[in-house]
């Protein structure tokens, strides 16, 4: 990513409606600077999860950006919720998951929650901006299946992990086998893609 | 094989993002940070608090290992992290991440160390007061230090 902090180019989060999640004060003393910094204008300030679930049901959101909250991770199960809530719009809203400290028995949840981005602390503004844009581009794929909800986990298309069946219609099959030749040697490579003055 | 179902939802904020008018990016980080330096004085009077109750926390505790009490601490020194870092003192934030990291270990071994722990509240405690910039080398040092301590019961044998 690396967004530039001396960078001109402009975003709009003016009419954006962003949701806050954080029950220490003090956090949701930073985010809110934070925002507000980004001209953002329309905060809901929720220190509990049921104050989150409440506003979920009530006002349409652009933008949630949830704490992990602590070891009882009651902000991964937030998400979880929210995704399986099927309160539209608001279930595909893109969520930013800040956590201070990942517990190892955690790690799991992080990941399988739905959040579209994990974000551990301390956070910086350019390092939340850089993350607000890159959750909010557009075409970014939805699963739905018994098991998670959430958007897409696969960020790079390496193909069906070794020894699995792909569980989507785009995943390729097929048994590769082994290599028939030895590996080309980087020199060859190299003169393959090399321009040279040819003699007719 | 449970059904899967695949599709792009409309994403309002990508919109929103390229409404006209807004802000350009440096002067939003520039504002956001003029924002956060406001809250400097408030962030170093919770970390003394949180400091206190840390360090009256682990006093409490005996020789065994007490699953409430430590995870009591983990919840006091765990949950102010990120608030270091806006007064400036990043290397407290690193050395309640390595506490943190210490206290999630000993949780899951069933064990107490009250001397690593002891070592990582009086670190933070001269952290506090040095505000750190004073002495780069020795503040690295010093994190490499707690680094060290915490990570011996990072691998399931422990120390």
């Amino acid at each position: 990513m690396g967004l530039n902090p001396e960078s001109r180019a402009r975003f709009n989060l003016e009419r954006a409606s962003v949701l806050l999640l954080e029950e220490s004060p003090m956090g949701m003393s930073i985010l809110v600077q934070i925002l507000t910094g980004f001209g953002a204008k329309t905060l809901h300030r929720c220190e509990k999860v049921e104050e989150a679930k409440d506003a979920i049901g009530k006002v349409e959101v652009d933008l949630i950006i949830c704490d992990a909250l602590g070891a009882s991770g009651a902000g991964y199960d937030f998400v979880e919720w929210l995704r399986g809530s099927r309160i539209e719009p608001n279930c595909y809203v893109p969520v930013l998951l800040t956590a201070g400290h990942t517990p190892s028995n955690a790690v799991a949840r992080a990941r399988d929650c739905g959040a579209h981005f994990v974000m551990a602390k301390p956070l910086t503004p350019i390092a939340v901006l850089e993350r607000i844009l890159w959750i909010a581009r557009e075409g970014r794929r939805f699963v739905e299946c018994d098991t998670y909800m959430g958007p897409d986990r696969r960020f790079k298309n390496e193909g069906v992990p070794s020894g699995m069946v792909g569980r989507r219609r785009d995943d390729l099959h097929g048994d590769i086998g082994q290599a028939e030749t030895p590996n080309m040697d980087q020199e060859v490579i190299d003169s393959l893609m090399k321009t040279r003055r040819v003699e007719l | 094989m449970s059904s899967v179902k695949i599709h792009t939802p409309p994403v309002r904020l990508a919109k929103l993002l390229r409404t006209p008018g807004g802000l350009p990016v440096a002067e939003a980080v520039q504002r956001a940070g003029a924002g956060l330096e406001s809250l400097k004085t408030d962030c170093l009077g919770e970390l003394k608090t949180v400091l206190e109750a840390a360090e009256a926390c682990a006093a409490r505790a005996s020789d065994a290992f007490d699953a409430d009490l430590l995870a009591e601490l983990y919840g006091v020194v765990s949950k102010p992290i990120g608030v270091p870092s806006v007064c400036g003192l990043a290397s407290m934030d690193t050395a309640l991440i390595s506490l943190s990291d210490l206290l999630d270990y000993l949780k899951g071994q069933q064990r107490w160390d009250a001397n690593a722990v002891a070592v990582h509240l009086r670190a933070l405690r001269l952290l506090l007061h040095t505000e750190g910039a004073a002495d780069a080398a020795g503040t690295q040092a010093i994190l490499a230090g707690l680094r060290k301590v915490s990570q011996r019961y990072a691998r399931p044998s422990g120390a």
